[in-house]
């Protein structure tokens, strides 16, 4: 993945590209996804409802938002593109993404749920002081959110590039009109809907997604008559050849010199395989997801459906992607790394026409925009809940609203300014990146919450910032910085890693902790006990229940109006 | 937080925590977790591992253009579908009754 944004592309002949149509498209749904955000503006009343939608989201509508979560430009686009390049090996890769929704399924998402979380600062703050907790939260969270947001914004730029226009090169002023309009109406969402709007838009989005992709994946295998044997030997026969390995064995990506100017194969594709499994999952913005359920058991049934569906769209992709070297033949499809992103559009025209392609680049664009939407509403999140709270300030209730949103419109336009100011730069490292700190601090910091009765404050510090430093310093000695001709610095070359750094910032990000936990006298076996019995069952005894609306009967009884009053001192 | 309140919580979580039916919840869940997560994971990196060490393995073919590598992958998405599915069943079955009762009597003083 580490090539995602390998930019600025050589030149294309774009021969699939129906602008009209797809501006037509955009503009119905424009409309229905701003129809069903506003249907739910007036259940918008307070904090809760804004960030999470009242926890009052179902579990069949959650697991749609959830899968709408990972559905990017990278894991669906250029993957599909990634497949028909590299067979076999891009499918193993592709299977890591997979192989991590079952981490949340075991290890995230009841427990999260259980302890009345808004960002993972509060499962944190259970184990380790507040205010340290809560920052260490900040971090993560907005580290990961800034880079993915620029992400976004590119991949509103590339959307624009291949779908809404025909030119072979970047139309740079189509580009950018293009990108600060979906930027703009993903503010708004976030905005005027809060939680629920964008749970709304993220459904709209699956579903359009979804159905393009198995109508498209039944479309080939009616090519293939459902013979998937002729499907497989076609596409073997008529891939590019390589080297390092047939289309459908491993070797295309895992074998010697499938990296450039690396002797490193094939620790590379290996540590990205393992670093997307362990890493990808724990991104802070997925997890509000759980924190949306109606119980714990209900947000383990989100990620477990959520998976099982995760299951079937990544097999149409996998699919798609052989079914387009198949037919297409391996002259025709997207032949370089800057190229995988054509080979969707190219099978997509070849089998549907002008309108299919005008569907999938309108799909693609409300599927990057609602990315954008996702990923503002968990930086204010953090914002209001982490930063906020660790200064000691709360949001006044009759305010509370108006202060949000004007953070959601600062926060929304930096990062819409920021990351079409960054557009020039090669930003592709930054997903991984953001995977690796999944893998490095997030992994360890909440593995070690729930289950190690001995971890406290400094092991919790040691884990968040000695993980992150790792990351940051390998990322920065890698060949996506340097050393490389689509690194950021190009000309320059310092690199000595080419592996993904999750493979050993997760096991330093385990060993971290551990010293941080051991070196510290901090003991509190209480707050263990406390984080087991709440993570198991969800309950809550008074002195830490979480605050209850006044309207809410059950909150007319002595113990349970003291236990409010004190959750809303911290 | 008011120290009274405070003692009297964490005197309830422990009081909880020590009890027999929590310590029994526990276990299951754990085990199951660990088990769950050893099998899975166990699986699909050593499938990784061969791919990159000795993908002679997963280039024998099982007749027409299947191989072994391609058995693999199927077997993993059939199990990231199968070990969510049981995971579910289970903590349906097994888990909720159990935590559901410890909550209600946790927090049945409130009410």
């Amino acid at each position: 993945m580490t090539d995602f944004l390998a930019a600025p592309p050589p030149p294309v002949d774009n021969t699939w590209a129906s602008p009209g149509i797809a501006t037509g498209i955009v503009l119905v749904l424009a409309v229905v996804a701003f129809a069903l955000v506003v249907s739910v503006r007036n259940r918008v009343r307070n904090q809760n409802d804004f960030f999470l939608a009242g926890r009052d989201i179902g579990v069949g509508q959650n697991a749609m938002a959830h899968v709408a979560g990972g559905i990017m430009y990278s894991t669906v686009i250029i993957i599909i593109g990634h497949v028909a390049l590299n067979g076999f090996d891009a499918v193993l890769l592709l299977t890591a993404f997979v192989m991590s929704t079952v981490l949340a399924v075991l290890i995230y998402a009841g427990p999260m749920r259980n302890v009345n979380a808004y960002t993972i600062g509060d499962l944190f703050a259970v184990r380790a002081r507040e205010r340290p907790a809560r920052i260490a939260s900040a971090v993560i969270t907005l580290v990961i959110v800034t880079m993915f947001m620029i992400i976004a914004v590119g991949s509103m730029a590339f959307v624009a590039s291949r779908m809404f226009t025909t030119s072979p090169t970047v139309d740079a002023p189509i580009v950018a009109t293009v990108v600060a309009i979906v930027g703009l109406l993903a503010i708004a969402v976030v905005y005027i809907g809060g939680m629920p709007g964008v749970t709304r838009v993220l459904v709209l989005k699956v579903s359009l997604m979804m159905g393009f992709v198995v109508v498209l994946t039944v479309a080939i295998l009616a090519e293939f008559k459902l013979n998937l044997v002729n499907l497989l030997n076609d596409a073997e026969a008529n891939a590019l050849p390589n080297p390092r390995g047939d289309l459908l064995t491993t070797g295309r990506l895992f074998g010697e010199g499938a990296t450039v100017n690396s002797d490193q194969d094939p620790w590379v594709h290996l540590s990205k395989a393992v670093s997307i499994a362990i890493g990808s999952i724990g991104m802070p913005f997925l997890f509000m997801r759980f924190f949306v359920a109606r119980s714990g058991r209900a947000a383990r049934q989100t990620a477990g459906w959520a998976a099982i569906i995760t299951v079937g769209f990544w097999a149409c992709m996998v699919v798609i992607g052989l079914g387009a070297v198949a037919l297409l033949g391996g002259d025709a499809i997207g032949k370089v790394p800057a190229h995988r992103d054509i080979t969707l559009p190219k099978i997509t025209d070849d089998l549907g026409g002008a309108w299919a392609t005008g569907a999938l680049g309108a799909i693609a664009l409300l599927s990057v925009g609602a990315i954008f939407a996702v990923l503002l509403l968990n930086g204010v999140t953090s914002v209001v809940r982490d930063v906020l709270a660790a200064r000691g300030r709360t949001l006044e209730p009759a305010e509370e609203l108006k202060t949000i949103r004007r953070y959601v419109l600062i926060f929304g336009l930096a990062a819409l300014v920021f990351g079409m100011v960054m557009l020039t730069q090669l930003t592709h490292i930054f997903i991984p990146t953001s995977i690796d700190l999944g893998a490095a601090c997030v992994l360890p910091a909440v593995v070690y919450s729930l289950f190690w009765r001995r971890f406290n404050t400094a092991g919790l510090m040691w884990t968040v910032y000695g993980g992150m430093a790792v990351t940051l310093f390998m990322v920065t000695f890698s060949n996506g910085v340097s050393g490389d001709p689509t690194a950021i610095f190009p000309d320059a070359d310092f690199k000595f890693i080419d592996f993904e750094p999750g493979l050993v910032g997760a096991p330093l990000g385990f060993l971290f902790g551990f010293i941080g936990t051991m070196t510290s006298r901090e003991r509190n076996d209480a707050a263990f006990v406390e984080m087991r019995v709440r993570s198991l069952t969800g309950a809550t005894v008074a002195a830490r229940r979480e605050a209850v609306p006044p309207a809410t009967p059950t909150s007319l009884n002595g113990r349970d109006r003291a236990g409010r009053t004190l959750s809303e001192a911290h | 937080m008011g120290t009274g309140d405070a003692a009297t919580a964490s005197d309830q979580y422990a009081a909880v925590y020590d009890s027999a039916q929590f310590q029994d919840l526990q276990r299951r869940s754990n085990g199951f977790i660990i088990w769950a997560s050893v099998v899975f994971y166990g699986w699909w990196f050593t499938g990784v591992a061969l791919a990159a060490f000795a993908p002679g393995v997963f280039r024998q073919g099982i007749g027409g253009p299947f191989n072994v590598g391609m058995l693999f992958l199927f077997l993993s998405f059939a199990l990231v579908a199968a070990i969510s599915g049981l995971y579910m069943r289970y903590a349906r079955t097994r888990l909720d009754p159990a935590s559901e009762r410890i909550r209600a009597d946790l927090e049945g003083g409130l009410r």
